[in-house]
């Protein structure tokens, strides 16, 4: 198969394994961006109520939650991992912060000290998945399916059969009150991506993560010792969908088993949308914010266009399977093996 | 353009020796653990070991060994089916839209539907060389988007009720006919595929997708075949289901999911591809459907049933997965 890219023109001989270095901005790191403006530009023709300052910052207030799962499941899909438990985690850790917090069912009242429990309870789930694949080397999506089983389990269980609303004023006020017109919510998460891209730049983990993606072999050769990285990648990812959970539940006030229901499938779309192959060692988390940005500003505008809401999900799958076949398909050799 | 994709080193020839005691045992794993399953609840309740109960039992669990039956197949294949859930759904809501119209053939029309769309994510598969679980979580997300567009979000009421009556039926006063049904799929599929190459093509094409398509298995078209039978049980699960309930629901199957993951791997077929057959994923669902009747009478909460799913699906994983194969687990 030859790839007709003037940057591969000069050699033509074989299908190389390793790429050589980028020069200027390639198309599939600008392609995201630019669809991300045109489809903004194509909503903004097509609906007066789309081009408001104030739709723009419902956008953006909508697309917090999904940039910190995002943020999370963003360096689980740079080793080439995936990652399912979002929902689960999510649910355990809404339910953990909402029982913590001043609520209705107990006289708990720890504010941020409950939120930072319910965040490492995130993580732990999130280390459990870790330890499954490298110590009984289950594949991931096995091991964080069943991480998901759990921490829904888990939330189930400390739901007890009442749903416990969130009296806390901070933790209330977090989705209601602005700063700088966008709600706090939305800086958190954009703390969050800027932490994110910080660990994912400067930090050795962030540099291994990639370079788990790859070529683990290699790394393993060098003498790097793999396995405290991954797990060290999915305590983050929960960590992070632990936070995400907190906020759902300021968002609705009350914590829900569901809280993360669906979350998983946003993330990976926005993450695959953004340029992040699965096949690990590509992306970041500066492409996953652009997918976000894609993702919600998609969901946003089709609502205000007319199109139901129950086509979201389908939207969403939709372009999931067309970004992951826009990405294979160049790569694809004859005999090449597709699980 | 390009980034790489590194291939992993073929690993030494294994040449299959004697089985380990190990693997002797795992490869009984489920019918074990359905019979010591049986023998704890017989004594945590002496009163479960009664024919009614069974019946029951048996009885809840065909459209679990249907589903599970289906996607067996596409593990076998190497690959995973994660739609099924979300397809049944689907398909119990298609049912019930369709049955005024179509009446008798319904149940044929439902099959070959989600027939067609399970061939349709094969050639997705196939053709765009997408990983089998990123076209079916695709799948999923759409298929229970379609299904809420089309129901309007609520359930669907099935009034007739006389083309489903036949699955409630009683097979000599004892044996629940949607049981039987089941049961009757499981062995044709297993005898269709004895019969024909479709075995051994499927089978290595699981255990070495480039070996199998050098050796000239027409893998493309076994994968795609797989995906459409996947999807043509998930089609069968729905009348069942609808059998039971009398109504299409968009969420219905949805919980099903984990359950026939579960009883596909607790059944002993290996994620990994090859190994494994429909008679163990049979086994596996009555393992799970057990369970899931077992920890009431045994008087756990139900919410530990989710957890126990997400502890047997790990557990059973460990166990049965081709280690020589995979190198490195992503």
């Amino acid at each position: 198969m030859t790839t007709t890219s003037p940057a591969d023109a000069d050699r033509e001989v074989v299908h190389a394994g390793r790429p050589r270095p980028r020069r200027g901005i390639s198309l599939s790191d600008a392609g995201p961006p630019i669809a991300l403006v045109v489809i903004f530009g194509v909503f903004a023709v097509l609906s007066p109520d789309f081009r408001t300052v104030s739709n723009v910052q419902n956008v953006l207030d909508a697309a917090a939650v999904l940039a910190v799962v995002t943020c999370g499941i963003s360096f689980v899909l740079m080793m080439g991992s995936i990652d399912l438990s979002a929902p689960g985690i999510m649910g355990a850790s809404a339910i953990a912060v909402a029982l913590l917090v001043a609520n209705n069912r107990n006289d708990n009242d720890f504010g941020l000290f409950g939120v930072a429990v319910a965040v490492l309870l995130g993580a732990a789930l999130g280390c459990l998945s870790g330890l499954a694949l490298v110590v009984l080397k289950v594949p991931s999506f096995m091991t964080t399916l069943g991480v998901s089983a759990v921490g829904l389990g888990v939330a189930t269980l400390m739901f007890a059969g009442v749903q416990p609303n969130v009296t806390d004023p901070m933790l209330e006020g977090w989705a209601v009150e602005r700063f700088l017109g966008l709600a706090h919510l939305t800086w958190i998460a954009v703390a969050c991506v800027l932490v994110g891209a910080l660990v994912q730049r400067y930090s050795r983990l962030g540099r291994y993560a990639f370079a788990i993606g790859g070529a683990e072999e290699v790394l393993g050769l060098s003498g790097v010792r793999v396995a405290p990285y991954k797990v060290a990648v999915f305590t983050m990812a929960g960590a992070f969908y632990g936070l995400a959970g907190v906020l759902v539940t300021s968002q609705l006030g009350a914590g829900l088993v569901q809280a993360g229901r669906g979350y998983d499938f946003s993330a990976i779309t926005a993450a695959v949308v953004g340029g992040t192959l699965l096949s690990g060692g590509r992306g970041g988390i500066l492409h996953s914010v652009v997918g976000v940005l894609l993702v919600t500003v998609l969901t946003n505008g089709l609502v205000q266009v007319g199109v139901s809401p129950y086509w979201q999900g389908g939207v969403q799958g939709l372009i999931v399977v067309a970004a992951v076949a826009a990405a294979v398909l160049p790569q694809r050799r004859r005999n090449q093996v597709t699980k | 353009m390009s980034a790489p994709v590194l291939t992993t080193p073929a690993p030494d020839a294994v040449v299959p020796g004697r089985p380990t005691v190990g693997q002797r045992l795992t490869s009984f794993m489920p019918v074990i653990a359905l019979v010591v399953l049986l023998a704890a609840l017989t004594v945590a309740d002496p009163g479960f070991l009664t024919l009614s109960s069974l019946t029951a039992a048996v009885r809840t669990s065909a459209p679990l060994v249907v589903l599970a039956a289906g996607a067996t197949l596409v593990v076998l294949c190497g690959g995973i089916d994660l739609s099924i859930a979300a397809l049944c759904s689907l398909a119990t809501v298609f049912f019930a839209l369709w049955l005024p119209d179509l009446g008798g053939l319904t149940t044929f029309a439902i099959i070959a539907a989600t027939g067609a769309i399970g061939a349709l994510q094969g050639v997705a598969h196939v053709l765009f060389r997408i990983p089998s679980f990123i076209v079916t979580l695709g799948g999923m997300s759409i298929f229970s988007a379609i299904a809420l567009v089309i129901s309007d979000a609520g359930p669907v009421r099935v009034v007739d009720r006389d083309a489903t009556n036949w699955l409630t039926l009683y097979v000599g006063g004892v044996v629940p006919m949607a049981f039987v049904v089941a049961l009757v799929l499981v062995a044709a599929v297993s005898l269709v595929l004895r019969l024909t190459p479709l075995e051994s093509w499927i089978r290595a094409t699981g255990y070495s997708e480039s070996a199998a398509r050098l050796a000239g298995a027409p893998v493309d078209r076994v994968k795609i075949a797989a995906f459409t039978v996947s999807g043509a049980c998930a089609g069968l699960a729905a009348v069942m289901l609808v059998s039971r309930n009398f109504s299409g629901s968009p969420t219905m199957a949805d919980n099903l999911l984990l359950p026939a993951v579960a009883a596909i791997v607790v059944g002993g077929t290996a994620i990994t591809g090859g190994h494994g057959s429909l008679w163990r994923s049979l086994a596996g669902a009555l393992v799970v459907t057990l369970l899931r009747v077992g920890l009431p009478i045994v008087g756990v909460p139900s919410a530990y049933e989710q957890i126990l799913y997400g502890a047997i699906i790990v557990a059973a994983v460990a166990l049965t997965l081709d280690r020589s194969k995979v190198l490195i687990i992503k």
